[in-house]
């Protein structure tokens, strides 16, 4: 029961930058087990610029596991009708912590911490109507 | 001048296989035509039990479209680096995970940070941005200062 990820950077910035490409094996905090909870894959229609709860920690089937706060989340922008915009942005926040934000065609893959109140949040910067599609792999409490 | 991040997500966990990819060209923000074109990356072995700015905000960062790829590069799983951003604790990479966010500096306390646990561990990073100027040389200093 495995969950991987791989990555593979390209750029053509900088001269002689090769590339890069990493993947890992998602396990729980400082082990090699593999996580075993996650919450599906997802998706999320937005379409004002009110900021609302992607991922409820609260809410998680089994509970969260605070202390090890390797939990990983995967969030999409894949735009709207199959139309993918680069000026739709969407901002991304935990517990109201500015991270960064997904405009059009944008991912991240990253760790939470997932205890309660470190919710995932997201805020259109527009009312243009987007979409996100997200999972979580988590260990439970 | 294009920089693309790609990633693939497979999962065995459920009874059916859930799969992902996303690919991502990454531009400055908000637009639809115009790459990012300046980077930066380094490798870092970062002592236990202090915090570290990895990555500093600046002001010509803010609601820009930069990108962070980290990467733990340990090799004990039990190490970790714990990521900060303007004071709140985002998560842990333990040895061998990546995380790759957009990060938006939307104000210059917005660094982001690292401590590393478990002993010394090795850090991969790359930012791609945009907006940077070179700082002036200090004229009042001499140039062997």
């Amino acid at each position: 029961m495995a969950t991987t990820a791989s990555i593979t950077l390209a750029s053509s910035i900088m001269p002689n930058f090769g590339g890069y490409s990493k993947s890992m094996t998602l396990t729980e905090a400082g082990t090699s087990i593999d996580v075993k909870e996650t919450t599906g894959y997802a998706r999320r229609k937005l379409s004002a610029t009110t900021k609302v709860d992607l991922v409820t920690m609260a809410n998680l089937m089994v509970g969260e596991d605070t202390a090890g706060a390797s939990h990983k989340i995967f969030i999409k922008n894949i735009g709207y009708n199959n139309v993918i915009d680069k000026s739709t942005g969407v901002k991304v926040f935990i517990n109201s912590v500015e991270i960064g934000v997904l405009y059009g065609g944008d991912w991240l893959m990253m760790p939470i911490v997932a205890s309660d109140a470190e919710d995932v949040e997201v805020q259109p910067l527009t009312d243009d109507t987007v979409v996100l599609e997200w999972v979580m792999f988590y260990k439970g409490a | 001048m294009a920089t693309t991040a790609a990633m693939q997500l497979n999962s065995d966990l459920m009874t059916g296989v859930l799969s992902a990819s996303a690919s991502t060209t990454m531009m400055k923000a908000g637009t639809t035509a115009d790459g990012l074109d300046q980077m930066r990356m380094g490798y870092n072995k970062v002592p236990t039990g202090t915090s570290f700015d990895l990555l500093n905000a600046t002001a010509a960062g803010v609601d820009k479209a930069t990108k962070v790829y980290i990467c733990n590069e340990s090799t004990d799983e039990t190490y970790y680096v714990t990521i900060v951003i303007d004071a709140k604790t985002i998560g842990r990479l333990y040895g061998g995970d990546w995380m790759f966010i957009p990060w938006n500096q939307d104000d210059v306390t917005h660094d982001l940070e690292i401590t590393a646990t478990g002993g010394t561990n090795n850090i991969t990073w790359i930012c791609f941005h945009e907006g940077e100027t070179l700082t002036t040389q200090d004229a009042s200093l001499g140039a062997s200062d």
